[in-house]
């Protein structure tokens, strides 16, 4: 019976091996309650997902937990490309989240399944709202509802490669889109690997011909919903928009790589990182990925602003992402206290200058870390809103999800010479005037 | 689907019935054989049923429902009965109709040289060397290789700027720029076909190798008497010997294939403009843009297709092989 | 047919073979050769085909960026144990479903084959609320369960095929002898069926080891995460480290690679003999 008895053990050291599983990983089960000393687990979910990042928050939770004994925060961050569907699934189970990352594309949604606790209550009398800059204030929104505190802002800058602009015979880096596209195709060279443009075709596409758009209508805008002019029509619709896509076109096929057609947010960052492209249109979290990569040396780029129109105006659409408290959380007291933590004293412009995000705090402003370098090209635009338009986008809209699927692929559709730029505009005009038109 | 009715006779039921002594206590003791042979059966399979009722019907059929409900991300607490109206969106939906296309390319395109590239890899294996072991383990590989990872590997080197596919290619002057092999459909699919047609040629080739082993050398030996060539030998002794074996092989990866999103996933995600979904990755969109009652839709028509697929093809191939007879 | 083979015949079956060969190690050469590349070498144009400096900061960045010596811990533990539990489970069910003939065997084969039929994504909701309901999501020991009902299916057919080709008389025998069926399967069969149970047995893992979206849903913290997960995760929303992914997946193939190593003719003899009697 040797050969049993091996084989029953076998069985029996795998179940115990299960059993040991169970018990090493109680610590971290999803329900999220308190422990039997009354200490106090929140879990904290991002979504917009990066190592870099991660260790940042880490390091601000652990000052957290410093002035908040009894209160350990785990921080769960499912890859990015699987983050929004993760967090949707733990929210929809109501499931153990008490803190959470909201992008000004999901509020919608979770604000609309009731997933998310308005905070506003909590923060009444709160001492961080002086400190808040006026952007930051209306995203948290002070007479409520509250669903988000932001953490930082995004807005568009150009990155460009000053050597290669250089080499190329240009004085400087451009000013308007027309500059950049003759730019662009002048050093757009396939055979050396070289390219102009690091053109955004794949996901979320639109934010960027967008911005061409509304640079080239800049005159007619309505700066509070910037899909719209202030006729009331679409941007779409107007006959500049023809002329911006026209350009855009021509940016595409003459001054970018042609497998850009499927380039989102982190091929278009690593196109110009990696050298391939002299010029990238993107957010300011890019300064840091860029300083990490080891490919380009602090001399070989730089930044300057969002591209202007035939108008001379640019229109930089707000853009933002915070934090939210889960409404099935059950330590909502102690998630507050996380929120506040996290948007007054140190944390707020240590997370920025990590991640490099436009910061909340008015305190920024006397920091010299936001006016140096790549930075002080944001400090330009916000000296001059006669040019850089501050305009706001109606991203908050709960069908804005199903458009920017809809837009990527009617874009690439575009590029890949299957519709014409004019039926494009067409449909988007009629997709988002129908979309106005229903809601009133 | 395949029924297990012709294996039965081949089955003895175990151990053979006892020899029936006479009278009532030879019924006791059947009655008592009998109920200690269901409570063998129960006891021995009630783990595996156990374990795939609870963690995989049970949520499939949950899913199932969701197919005729409104069940969305935008209003997930009104799951109003909406009927067959996710079945037409889906059928009215002209990228679902590509997908289709594309799931028909993706299957042929893969199974085909997949299998041819895997019988002739057989059939120079059939012969031993020195170092076969070893190189059944190396090409055995990519097997070990997960889908999403393989898509990953296959992006990497198919890569626009840095790929090394463009690099080979301009360096023996195929091509004199670089093609932007994941960005242009016409390049994308067949992209993705060759990633998979590198994963799965070795599960052929070791599938059907064994099954060249187990043709009796005496059919071969009769053969050559007759004066049969190598080439009509495979044809009219080795095919039909080994045909069952290759019909199941053919069917289940069949079935693999269609369901394996992983590698264009990781590859391409079914882009660029929706130009690379098969059904199943336009699934893992639809979910992803918070739609899951169209996407339960979409899964229950894969189940359909490939339960009728696999009928019909069991049925075909039994009907051949009885006219065969 | 072994005949002859003529020096056409031969020089033509070496290149072919040889052809394949390349063309199957190819793509893993270009993973190692880019692991082991400094970042800014990886862009450099034109490509290098062997380093010209070998570095070890992406497999360094591995382990002090993410925490990815936990996830390969986390990885080989659930792999194994999913794995071995499965092997056992379906060694029974395998077994019974060889050697009787029982009015409810149709439906539980063809239950077993539906389920490589189904699309995974379609359960996946309603499979995340059973476990919260369960109390096992973010915990280990719950994705084992899945991934337990996840293989048995496939492993049975497998094992059921190997059984059938045991004759009857070798457990009639033993339990002539006094042994229950349990000791006869266990005493008797299992020892003759060694290159089987490993061949299910290293199936099961590979699908284990690989397996990415039920891991991403149900393991939501960093303690628990799995390799396939922490993978996925370079591609971020901001950039593609393809120098870390490459080093994750060098050690990821890295484990799988040596197992195939050591059981290579046990696979190769166990799938096949399972398969081919279908």
């Amino acid at each position: 019976m040797r050969n049993t008895r091996r084989s029953l053990l076998a069985v029996a050291a795998v179940t115990a091996g299960a059993l040991a599983l169970s018990g090493c990983s109680g610590g971290g089960g999803g329900g999220g309650g308190g422990g039997e000393d009354g200490e106090v687990r929140l879990q904290m979910v991002e979504t917009l997902t990066n190592p870099a990042r991660s260790a940042i928050l880490k390091e601000l939770i652990a000052g957290f937990e410093g002035e908040n004994p009894g209160v350990t925060v785990e921080l769960v961050s499912p890859p990015s490309e699987q983050a929004v569907s993760t967090v949707q699934q733990m929210l929809q189970a109501g499931n153990g989240i008490d803190v959470l990352e909201v992008q000004d594309s999901t509020i919608g949604p979770f604000s609309s399944n009731d997933w998310l606790y308005d905070m506003n209550g909590d923060l009444e009398g709160w001492e961080g709202w002086d400190a808040l800059t006026d952007n930051a204030l209306r995203f948290a929104q002070p007479d409520g509802p509250t669903y988000m505190m932001p953490y930082g802002f995004y807005g568009l800058s150009l990155f460009y490669r000053t050597d290669l602009v250089e080499e190329a015979g240009f004085d400087g880096p451009p000013h308007s889109w027309e500059e950049m596209i003759d730019q662009a195709k002048a050093i757009n060279d396939p055979s050396q690997n070289r390219y102009g443009y690091a053109f955004r075709g794949g996901s979320n596409s639109a934010s960027n011909v967008v911005a061409i758009i509304e640079a080239y209508v800049a005159d007619d805008l309505d700066v509070e919903n910037a899909f719209l002019l202030k006729n009331g029509d679409t941007i779409f619709s107007a006959p500049e928009a023809q002329e911006a896509m026209d350009k855009y076109m021509e940016l595409f096929t003459e001054g970018s790589p042609p497998s850009s057609i499927a380039w989102g947010y982190p091929e278009m960052v690593q196109g110009f990182s990696s050298g391939s492209t002299a010029f990238l249109l993107q957010d300011p979290e890019v300064i840091a990925t860029i300083r990490d990569s080891s490919t380009l040396t602090e001399e070989q780029w730089s930044t300057t602003p969002l591209l202007v129109g035939p108008t001379g105006k640019a229109a930089q659409p707000i853009a933002t992402a915070g934090w939210g408290v889960a409404d099935s959380s059950e330590h909502k007291e102690e998630a507050m206290e996380l929120i506040k933590y996290l948007a007054s004293g140190d944390a707020p412009l240590t997370f920025a200058k990590g991640n490099s995000l436009v910061p909340i705090l008015k305190s920024a402003a006397d920091d010299p870390f936001f006016s140096e370098g790549p930075w002080a090209t944001y400090v330009t635009m916000n000296e001059d809103p006669e040019t850089y338009l501050n305009v706001t986008q109606p991203r908050g809209v709960a069908w804005w999800q199903e458009w920017s699927e809809k837009s990527d692929r009617e874009l690439q559709e575009v590029l890949l010479g299957q519709t014409s730029t004019a039926d494009l505009l067409a449909t988007w005009d009629e997709y988002w005037s129908g979309k106005f038109a229903s809601e009133g | 689907m395949p029924s297990p009715a012709p294996a039965i006779e081949r089955r003895t039921a175990v151990p053979a019935t006892p020899v029936p002594p006479s009278g009532g206590e030879a019924t006791r003791r059947r009655r008592e054989f009998s109920r200690r042979r269901a409570l063998t059966i129960a006891a021995f399979l009630a783990p595996a049923v156990a374990f795939v009722a609870l963690f995989t019907y049970y949520p499939m059929f949950s899913g199932v429902f969701g197919a005729f409900r409104n069940w969305s991300i935008y209003n997930i607490e009104n799951q109003s009965w909406v009927g067959l109206a996710n079945f037409e969106t889906i059928l009215r939906d002209a990228l679902f109709w590509k997908t289709i296309g594309n799931t028909v390319l993706w299957v042929l395109g893969s199974l085909v040289p997949q299998f041819v590239i895997g019988f002739a890899l057989a059939l120079w294996l059939r012969r031993r060397f020195r170092f076969r072991g070893v190189y059944q383990a190396l090409i055995f590989f990519p097997w070990a290789v997960s889908g999403f990872l393989i898509g990953i590997l296959f992006r990497w080197m198919f890569n626009g700027e840095f790929g090394v596919v463009n690099d080979l290619l301009m360096k023996t002057g195929l091509i004199d720029t670089p093609l932007p092999w994941l960005a242009d459909p016409a390049l994308a699919m067949p992209a993705i076909i060759v990633a998979n047609v590198w994963y799965g040629v070795t599960f052929f080739a070791i599938m059907i190798l064994a099954a060249l082993q187990s043709v009796p050398d005496e059919l071969y030996e009769a053969a050559a008497l007759d004066g049969t060539t190598k080439a009509l030998a495979l044809w009219h002794v080795t095919i039909p010997y080994i045909r069952t074996t290759l019909t199941l092989i053919v069917l289940l990866r069949v079935i693999w294939i269609f369901n394996f999103p992983d590698l264009i996933f990781g590859m391409t995600g079914g882009g660029p403009a929706g130009q690379t979904h098969i059904v199943t990755t336009y699934m893992i969109e639809i979910t992803q843009q918070g739609d899951y009652g169209r996407a339960s839709a979409l899964g229950i028509l894969v189940l359909v297709v490939l339960m009728v697929f696999a009928s019909f093809y069991l049925l075909a191939t039994r009907e051949r092989k009885e006219a065969h007879r | 047919m072994i005949t002859l083979e003529s020096r056409a015949g031969r020089i033509t079956r070496i290149a072919a073979l040889g052809l394949w060969l390349v063309l199957t190690l190819f793509p893993l050469y270009w993973i190692v050769v880019t692991a082991f590349k400094p970042t800014s070498d990886i862009y450099k144009f034109p490509l290098e085909y062997w380093p010209s400096t070998f570095s070890l900061e992406n497999f360094a960045g591995l382990f002090s960026k993410a925490n990815f010596g936990t996830y390969l811990v986390n990885s080989l533990i659930i792999a194994t144990v999913s794995a071995a539990i499965v092997t056992v489970i379906s060694l029974l069910s395998g077994y019974i479903i060889a050697r009787f003939e029982f009015r409810a065997r149709g439906a539980v084969i063809l239950a077993f084959l539906v389920t490589q039929m189904i699309p995974a994504f379609i359960a996946l909701g309603p499979l995340y609320q059973l476990m919260v309901s369960l109390g096992l999501v973010n915990d280990r020991t719950g994705l084992v369960f899945v991934y337990i009902a996840m293989c048995i299916p496939f492993s049975t057919i497998m094992l059921r095929g190997f059984f059938e080709n045991v004759p009857d008389a070798l457990e009639e025998a033993a339990m002539i002898d006094g042994c229950s069926r349990l000791g006869a399967l266990f005493r008797i069969l299992v020892p003759v069926m060694t290159p089987g149970i490993v061949a299910a047995f290293i199936f099961n893992f590979v699908s284990c080891w690989n397996e990415l979206f039920l891991s991403v849903t149900l393991l939501t913290s960093d303690a628990n995460k799995t390799v396939p997960t922490a993978l996925n995760g370079f591609i971020t929303s901001y950039n593609i480290d393809w120098g870390s992914m490459s080093a994750a997946a060098v050690l990821t193939i890295v484990p799988t690679m040596v197992m195939f190593a050591f059981a290579s003719k046990y696979i190769v003899q166990g799938l096949t003999a399972g398969a081919v009697k279908g």
